[in-house]
């Protein structure tokens, strides 16, 4: 007997398998996947932006605001001279037609490789209950812009912050359907408590993640 | 991985007497417990928010798919094919090492990248690679230390260097580096980040446990906060996922559920910094993600708690709270329980799979004090359980026959209250005696190891009963 018979027929016995159980179970599976019932959470009504700001800054990510998209690159360039930090860069295929150039950034649209300093990203859209980004992967949004790089730099439209994990699917299901490859959920810099339970940021993914938020979008 | 569980008294022992590991585990133990505790108090102060009704729903969640086990793995097959992943079953830790050897042999792999995941350790996963000639690296921060370490296995299911300081971890560094040694802890993460970065870019291959598989759309859900999970799954083309058949929760809304307990019972985060959900093979024009996918499921003594009283520790999600809060953990680490997984979570999993008469101390090295089952985010009845290990072992003739005869003789006369009564107040008398007018006592020959570690208390005066039988009678109520 092969592994799965094996290990699926242990569990069928156990369980007291039927034929007439196996469909109860089939329509339970099937209702559970109508029903989708989010579990409890709490309640976060108002200002969605405030709560996504400052959860965001508890996760040690910095946070910038402008008023339109393309405001963006001027506000990246003020954050990385800011920081002495370089002006080249990898940027998602997504944000590719904004104007980096002229704010002095030296962006290449392409996958990340690991000499990269600077990523810039979009997101799909922003958690507010703890401060996270949520990045679906795909050809104009590669997974590795957000990881590879010491710094993130990551562009959220601020109609795109919902509540919780659970609008965040939803909204998914309704505007990709099927979901991507990687759904990635970023909260700051990677950072590691290994070694006597002390955080330290920047253990394998970026050190430092700066958030800008686009009011018009 | 050997289990070494027969030997806990032993080793708890030495455990005990090793002052550098008391020292270590006196500044990490009460990191985890107050930030699980504050984390709590935080989530309660939001409004409609109830910690409590999370982990009702949370059990509920992992119960809803135990009861239909079988019928929710085919789901996700059939969900998790679709999207190409090839998705392959493991009896046992030495199907798991044949499977993941063969993969790696198909694919021409000579490294695989690793995110810590406690299923390989149970199937001694990195030996076998290694035998096969393909070099395993272990890359989240604490698996990699011990992996340099000649191996050592881990201490802790979420911190797999809990036992040691970073003064040990600077020379260890220093000595297979060779890099001056340091002595700030953020230096040493860099030097390991550096080493590893050229791992993560080289190999063909990553292999990662999954905390949980998402029936409805087929998905492995990844939680780290370095960051090396996404590295794993990201970069090399193919992409191993080892997971226990027990990992699976229906839809992405009970993923959220379970999302908001996992990091904070873990390590009292919000959210850990990474949580990705990762469905399938790379697609048409995507610049990253594996070209080939394949989940292992993996039984290793799973399938036989279905069903069984036991069948709630299936629940678990392995945070570790357990441990972090265990009296016993806390004082003899991680080590002394012998096999992958320590503390009440371990000492229940580890006779459990790795047969009940091969770990017959685990069930007994808990005081029952139900720490552990206050702070489960699954609510798996831990103490119980370990109650249930200790009946089935007097069942199955596992105690010594002097105790068996003690447990029938209290048994015998428990039954009967009269004898009780009499033979409960000669034993405090006698005790009291022993005391010698003061309120300890120093040595009893019936319980020798229990005395040597500390003093008995002696008895203030009077039994319960009759106390209360006292009582009763001063509220005017018929004595009996």
């Amino acid at each position: 007997m092969n592994a799965r018979d094996h290990i699926l027929g242990r569990i069928r016995a156990a369980l007291g398998r039927t034929e007439r159980s196996r469909e109860a179970a089939r329509a339970e599976v099937k209702a559970t996947f109508d029903a989708r019932t989010a579990g409890p959470h709490p309640l976060f009504d108002a200002d969605l932006a405030a709560r996504f700001r400052r959860e965001a800054e508890r996760m040690s990510s910095t946070i910038d605001e402008v008023a339109a998209l393309a405001d963006v690159p001027a506000a990246v360039a003020r954050y990385l001279d800011a920081r002495a930090l370089s002006r080249r860069g990898v940027v998602w295929p997504a944000l590719a037609g904004l104007d980096w150039a002229g704010a002095g950034l030296a962006m290449e649209t392409r996958a990340a490789g690991d000499m990269d300093l600077v990523g810039v990203t979009g997101c799909f859209c922003a958690i507010a209950e703890t401060g996270t980004l949520m990045t679906c992967s795909g050809p104009r949004t590669p997974a590795a812009t957000s990881l590879l790089p010491e710094t993130h730099v990551a562009v959220v439209p601020m109609s795109r912050i919902v509540p919780a994990m659970e609008e965040a699917w939803a909204l998914a299901r309704s505007e990709i359907g099927e979901l991507p490859r990687a759904v990635n959920f970023i909260s700051g810099p990677s950072r590691t408590g290994d070694i006597e339970m002390t955080i330290v940021l920047g253990a394998h993914g970026p050190y430092r993640v700066h958030l800008v938020l686009v009011r018009g979008e | 991985m050997r289990s070494q569980a027969m030997f806990f008294k032993a080793r708890a022992g030495d455990k005990l007497a090793d002052r550098q590991l008391q020292a270590n585990l006196g500044k990490a133990k009460s990191r985890f417990v107050e930030g699980r505790a504050q984390a709590v108090v935080d989530y309660d102060a939001a409004p409609g928010a109830d910690f409590e009704a999370l982990r009702d729903a949370a059990s509920a969640i992992r119960d809803r798919v135990l009861a239909n086990l079988d019928v929710w793995l085919e789901t996700f097959e059939d969900k998790a094919r679709a999207r190409g992943a090839e998705v392959l079953y493991a009896r046992d830790g030495a199907e798991i090492c044949r499977l993941v050897v063969d993969i790696a042999r198909r694919h021409g792999v000579t490294k695989a990248a690793k995110s810590k995941s406690m299923l390989s350790e149970e199937a001694g996963l990195n030996e076998a690679l290694a035998a096969a000639g393909i070099e395993p690296v272990e890359t989240d921060l604490g698996e990699y230390i011990l992996q340099i370490n000649d191996n050592e296995p881990p201490s802790h299911i979420i911190a797999p260097v809990f036992h040691k300081s970073k003064e040990e971890v600077a020379e260890l560094f220093a000595r297979t580096h060779h890099t001056p040694k340091k002595d700030d802890i953020a230096g040493m993460a860099r030097e390991a980040r550096e080493v590893l970065r050229e791992h993560f870019m080289s190999a063909e291959m990553g292999i990662s446990g999954a905390n949980f598989l998402i029936a409805e759309t087929g998905s492995a859900a990844l939680v780290t906060n370095e960051g090396n999970g996404r590295m794993v799954t990201t970069l090399p083309k193919v992409h191993v996922v080892v997971t226990g058949i027990e990992k699976l929760v229906p839809t992405l809304e009970d993923f959220s559920t379970l999302m908001r307990l996992l990091p904070r019972s873990a390590t009292g985060q919000r959210i850990s910094n990474y949580v990705s959900v990762l469905t399938g093979v790379k697609g048409e024009g995507d610049l990253d993600g594996p070209e080939h996918l394949y989940v292992i499921l993996v039984d290793n003594g799973r399938a036989s708690l279905v069903g069984t009283e036991f069948e709630p520790m299936l629940r678990c999600i392995r945070c570790g709270a357990c441990m972090n809060h265990c009296p016993v953990y806390q004082s003899v680490g991680g080590h002394a329980y012998g096999w992958v997984y320590p503390g009440p979570m371990g000492s229940v999993l580890t006779p459990l799979y790795t047969g009940i008469e091969n770990a017959l101390d685990l069930p007994h090295a808990s005081t029952l004090c139900n720490q552990c089952g206050v702070v489960c985010p699954v609510k798996i009845p831990l103490p119980e359980l370990l109650r249930k290990l200790r009946e089935k072992q007097v069942d199955l003739k596992l105690r010594p026959w002097r105790e068996r005869l003690a447990l029938r003789l209290w048994g015998w006369v428990a039954a009967r209250p009269a004898l009780y009564g009499f033979a409960a107040r000669t034993a405090v008398r006698y005790l009291n005696r022993r005391a010698g007018g003061t309120d300890r006592i120093r040595a009893l020959r019936a319980v020798p190891d229990w005395t040597a570690g500390r003093d008995l208390a002696a008895p203030e005066g009077r039994t319960f009963r009759e106390l209360y039988a006292e009582r009763v009678g001063h509220e005017g109520r018929t004595k009996r």
